[in-house]
């Protein structure tokens, strides 16, 4: 059976499509000087550049992290080019109309709502691509509700009192290597606010796109949900397929102030390298987001891509009563790594968590949890959940779990759960007994077992979670 | 490396024995480990910087003070005081099949077997086992012939004095269906720094009951490990019952070696005052259709730290294992602290493996329930509390010895509720 | 012995009891019956002083004390006993700690002296023989690992044990076999007397075959809405509940 499965889960990549895209790419290589010229670039004033600079002068003193459950060759950061842009966004094209079509059949040939008279309905996009934003829709009708929803760029031009209040206040510049060298050399990327007591009236996304060779993809994304607000933000991620291993190291910082709910859904499907484990992204995210008082935070998160993810969605609960949420799907399969989970900081008192972790691997892939459950001194009644369920397909991947908890409250509850399962023998009889073949059974155990995730996207995005699944499951058991 | 262990290499004779080539082999990758910091992963919640602290004049060595007797339990006795033995094994009346010999006077023919043993069974990673490879003076083998059952268990003290450093190791071999009990007691409240380690192989159908008291408090600093390797059939109980002190850590592995074998851990830590424990349990199913049932409690007041970490590896061979992983937690105190971290690191698809951990206060339905048979709200609390520890204490197979720790822990769970 | 007048209580947001009246003398058994989501459960849980309710007027009177100022614990100690409907399990604390813990508190409450060991045992061992359990679930942990109609008849046997003056028996029958449930019922009769009250909470006629009841009342939406004798309860167990115009509601009320 396990050679069925094996046979199913060789799929191809349906976003590996290469875009020739003429553009302006930075030689190789990190150092002042290049950071110096992204802001440059970018046309960013003097603190920008300071800030950048002073992150970079961390990030030297820095050093790789290793406790992750990852083997990946070590990374040559100066073989990195740190800026690349298609040469037709040079003039800043001022719409949409404006846009080179090329880059825009880009984003339709993946499916992305460009058009904004065709669009899924209710949904506003921004579009990067490689360093740049390439084009935002529905910004004008987004306005209207006093929402912002810009490429982060543009946002430091036009809102710097904003930026400059909450750029790196979650996640500090050098919070860790990556988000370190994130902040020396972001370009671009997506900024959010909602203004007090605003529901943003249509879901946000963005869509990352890597195309060019040899770059890395550096992007910032800040969102600002004010009191009372409410915003569903959703991105989505692919990169053409190439032999040679590409860096991705983004930051996300959320801000939910009092009574404000950011719901954030990531569906990532970064190019994850062939069966053997050649080429496939390199994926080190710090997400972050913080609740004030009654605010609410929910992380969902579907893992398809990525030769290796290293990747903690979390939430700091510093105010009393707020809420943090952790769903998440991590499929892996070929030579795939993913060491993935959440940290869940309980600051304030009657503070509470969930984290619902599904890992699915297959093939020689390895999936590991990891996540850090706090409880601080001054977390009164606080609670949280956590339950972690591993998915073998196959006995040659691995499932790891390793979930750290710290308590320094009495009155605080915490309750961790996790469990490992195969898709049984038992399991596909009863479904080919059914008359359903092995491979639709086994994407219908998987979907199965990862239905208390996706029930937590918006509506559009868990049909395509669901598929998403169901190609990388494809052509599997026979 | 650290000043406290250049000093204890320095002041350690040269042993010159048998062991010489095991010892330096220790020593090797001893000099080659970095001394731990916080950051280091094994090392996250525990500071070493008590060991740093020590004085180094030792102060005359005390005399043995008196080792209660387990009440109805007629043990087989081993005392140890500063890692020195002191019982005359010559005189134990051992039954036919049973050796307990000192490595010192080990005949050569059994050498051979040792040496085997010998800083084999306990894995090289950890760094205090390394010490007592090089440092452990006064080492008793025990051998229990096939078939051998022994009647009466064998108890092992091990007791520290102020200023004492002292290194103790203990080896033990059952063979093929040979059936023993041991229980290992730990005793010294104060200023003193004890690593004891032991390793125990037991062959196809082996059975062991283990107990492992690590009741050193105080001021003591206590670094101890037990290593199980368990063949076919295999078949280990042990409950280790652990108090803090100024610095305690025991490691224990179980490597299931042999397919079929079955290992029950039980721990329960009590810390009171300003303890810190440290426990970190790694079961390493490395043969098909092992089982494995691990239940950790603790309870924590006052300003202690409980730290545990308890890993599960089931290795890419080890298909049909069965194996589970619990630790629950009770927080009494806002000073105190609670690490826990159960891992999961499976390799094999066909398996059964699940870990659970929680940090709680007593459930309010369970504290309704006694109070509405009129029994107050801190009694209830009372027993509820020791209940948790005790349901574990139930557990195991030597009630003698359950009956006789039952008390003196009621006692120190006492001490605890009153602050 | 107890008197309820006009008891408004909730639980969370929702109001469940709205008004309701009884009064029970010494050796009386009142029977309450009523649809799910009455508010049985709430009564003998607000009753036993279980946290969670509020009370949002109204009085309880229990012998000479003002109930709803008491903390569980003295309700218990001065004689109010809950049967409970899902005992809870306590592993870890056995069955004779808890109950020789719980009889001597008691007992210090009426001011007598506490019970020696081998006197404790004796009564324990008498009231486990009369429900029928065997004796080794003295040692074993607090219906741990029983059945349902073991922790039933556990609850009987403390009951007997704490001899109370008010026993409040919820849903005592639920889940019963009928021999579990005779033997449940035989252990209630045994502690009947001129002093001690009884108030059965339960869903079936049933249970009042074996424990016959000198008045049954029907609970509907908060309130005492009829009662009578115990031929209220045939009736009710013949025509349902619609004679009375009530239909069952679907909340639960534990």
């Amino acid at each position: 059976m396990t050679e069925q499965i094996d046979q199913a889960l060789s799929r191809k990549y349906e976003a590996g499509f290469v875009s020739d895209i003429e553009s302006e790419t930075f030689a190789a290589g990190l150092d002042e000087d290049v950071i110096r010229r992204i802001s440059a670039m970018k046309n960013e004033p003097e603190w920008m550049l300071e800030w950048r600079l002073r992150a970079y002068h961390s990030w030297l003193k820095m050093e790789e992290p290793e406790w992750a459950h990852l083997h990946y060759p070590k990374i040559d950061y100066q073989a990195i080019s740190y800026y690349s842009a298609p040469k037709s966004m040079k003039d800043k094209p001022k719409s949409l109309d404006e846009v080179d079509p090329e880059l825009l059949r880009v984003y339709e040939k993946l499916g992305i709502p460009v058009h904004e008279q065709e669009v899924l309905a209710g949904v506003a996009v921004d579009m990067v691509f490689d360093s740049v934003s390439v084009a935002t829709t529905f910004r004008e009708k987004l306005k209207e509700a006093g929402v912002i929803f810009c490429p982060i760029s543009e946002a430091i031009q036009n809102y710097p009192e904003l930026v400059k209040k909450y750029l790196g206040s979650v996640v500090p510049r050098s919070d860790n290597y990556f988000a370190a060298l994130n902040s020396a050399v972001f370009t671009d990327g997506s900024f959010v606010y909602i203004p007090k007591g605003v529901r943003c009236p249509m879901e946000l996304s963005t869509y990352f796109r890597i195309n060019e060779q040899n770059t890395g993809q550096f992007e910032r994304t800040l969102i600002v949900a004010d009191e009372g607000s409410y915003v569903s933000y959703l991105e989505g991620c692919t990169a053409p397929q190439r032999d040679e291993n590409q860096l991705h190291a983004a930051v996300v910082e959320l801000v939910a102030m009092d009574d404000a709910k950011i719901k954030y859904s990531t569906v990532q499907n970064w190019y994850p390298g062939d069966e053997d484990g050649k080429g496939g992204i390199y994926n080190f995210v710090t997400k972050r987001g913080i609740c004030h008082t009654n605010a609410h935070i929910s992380w969902t998160q579907v893992e398809t891509g990525s030769a290796v993810t290293w990747k903690y969605p979390s939430c700091v609960l510093k105010g009393d009563n707020s809420v943090g949420e952790f769903y998440s799907v991590a499929l892996t399969r070929g030579r795939q790594q993913a060491d993935t989970g959440t940290k869940m900081i309980h600051l304030g008192k009657n503070t509470r968590s969930t984290i619902i972790s599904k890992g699915i691997s297959a093939g020689r892939s390895n999936n590991s949890y990891r996540g850090l459950v706090h409880m601080g001194p001054k977390a009164d009644g606080a609670r949280n959940f956590t339950e972690c369920d591993s998915l073998l397909i196959g006995d040659r991947c691995g499932a790891h779990t390793f979930p750290y908890i710290e308590s320094r409250n009495p009155t605080a509850k915490v309750e961790h759960e996790a469990t490992t399962s195969k898709v049984s023998e038992d399991q596909l009889f009863l479904c080919k007994q059914r008359g359903l073949d092995a491979e639709k059974a086994v994407s219908m155990i998987v979907n199965g077992f990862c239905k208390e995730v996706f029930k937590e996207l918006p509506m559009e995005f868990a049909v395509e979670a669901g598929k998403l699944l169901e190609i990388s499951l494809e052509g599997s058991v026979g | 490396m650290s000043a406290w262990l250049q000093q204890a290499l320095e002041r350690s004779q040269a042993n010159q024995d048998w062991l010489t080539p095991s010892r330096n082999r220790a020593l090797a990758a001893l000099q080659s480990t970095p001394w731990p910091s916080r950051r280091t992963e094994g090392w996250k919640y525990t500071s070493l910087s008590a060991l740093e602290q020590l004085s180094a004049e030792a102060p005359a060595e005390q005399p043995l003070s008196e080792i209660p007797a387990i009440e109805g339990l007629d043990c087989l006795e081993l005392v140890f005081l500063n890692g020195q033995l002191q019982s005359d094994l010559s005189t134990l009346q051992l039954p036919a099949g049973v050796r307990i010999d000192s490595m010192a006077s080990l005949p050569p023919e059994q050498q051979v077997l040792a040496t085997t043993q010998f800083a084999n069974i306990k894995p090289e990673r950890h760094l205090f086992g390394l010490v007592n490879d090089v440092l452990a003076q006064d080492i008793v083998f025990i051998q229990l012939d096939d078939g051998c059952h022994l009647p009466q268990p064998i108890r092992i003290v091990h007791q520290s004095t102020e200023g004492q450093q002292s290194h103790q190791r203990v080896l033990v071999r059952l063979g093929h269906k040979a059936k023993a009990s041991l229980i290992e007691q730990f005793l010294g409240n104060q200023s003193s720094v004890t690593t004891a380690f032991t390793e125990l192989d037991l062959a196809e159908d082996a059975e062991l009951d283990h107990y492992r008291l690590a009741l050193q408090s105080g001021q003591a600093l206590h670094f101890g490990g037990c290593h199980f390797c368990l063949h076919h059939r295999a078949q280990l109980n042990s409950t280790l019952i652990g108090y803090g002190s100024a610095l305690s850590r025991t490691d224990i592995d179980i490597i299931h070696n042999g397919e079929h074998a079955h290992a029950k851990l039980n721990a329960i830590y009590l810390l009171a005052e300003s303890e810190h424990f440290d426990l970190h349990s790694t079961i390493e199913h490395a043969k098909p259709n092992g089982t494995t049932e691990e239940n950790v409690r603790g309870i924590v007041g006052d300003k202690a730290n409980a730290v545990f970490n308890g890993r599960i590896h089931i290795h890419r061979d080890a298909q049909k294992t069965l194996a589970e992983l619990n630790n629950r937690n009770l927080l009494l105190s806002r000073r105190g602290q609670i690490n826990t971290k159960p891992e999961l690191e499976i390799y094999a698809d066909d398996v059964q493996c699940a870990h659970g951990a929680t940090v709680a206060e007593i459930e309010e339905q369970a504290l309704y329930y006694l109070r509405s048979r009129g029994i107050s709200r801190s009694q209830a609390l009372i027993m509820l509390n020791f209940g948790f520890i005790q349901e574990l204490v139930n557990q195991m197979p030597n009630q003698q010895l359950a009956a006789w720790l039952q008390p003196q822990l009621r006692a120190r769970f006492k001490e605890m509720e009153v602050q | 012995m107890l008197t309820i007048d006009n008891l408004h209580a909730r639980v969370g947001q929702q109001s469940i009891l709205k008004g309701l009246n009884l009064q029970i003398k010494p050796g009386e058994v009142h029977a309450i019956m009523g649809p799910n989501g009455a508010g049985k459960s709430t009564l003998s849980y607000l009753l036993s002083g279980r946290d969670g309710y509020e009370v949002e007027g109204g009085s309880v009177q229990f012998m000479d004390d003002d109930l709803l100022e008491m903390e569980v614990e003295d309700r218990a100690r001065h004689g109010l006993f809950l049967a409970f409907q899902y005992p809870v399990e306590i592993p870890g604390v056995s069955n004779m700690e808890f109950m020789k813990e719980s009889v001597n508190a008691i007992r210090e409450q009426r001011g007598e002296e506490p019970l020696s060991a081998a006197e404790f045992l004796k009564k324990a061992k008498e009231a486990c023989k009369q429900v029928q359990l065997p004796l080794d679930f003295l040692k074993r942990g607090v219906n741990e690992g029983f059945s349902g109609g073991e922790k039933k008849r556990n609850e009987i046997m403390q009951m007997i044990l704490l001899e109370p003056k008010l026993c409040i028996l919820d849903e005592s029958d639920s889940g019963l076999d009928i021999d579990a449930l005779q033997v449940v019922a035989s252990g209630v009769n045994s502690q009947r007397n001129s002093e001690r009250s009884f108030l059965v909470i339960t869903h079936y006629q049933r249970l009042l075959d074996y424990i016959k009841p000198d008045f049954v009342h029907i609970l509907a939406n908060g309130k005492i809405v009829k009662s009578g004798d115990a031929s209220l309860a045939l009736k009710v167990e013949k025509e349902g509940y619609a004679f009375l115009g009530i239909e069952a509601t679907e909340e639960a009320s534990s």
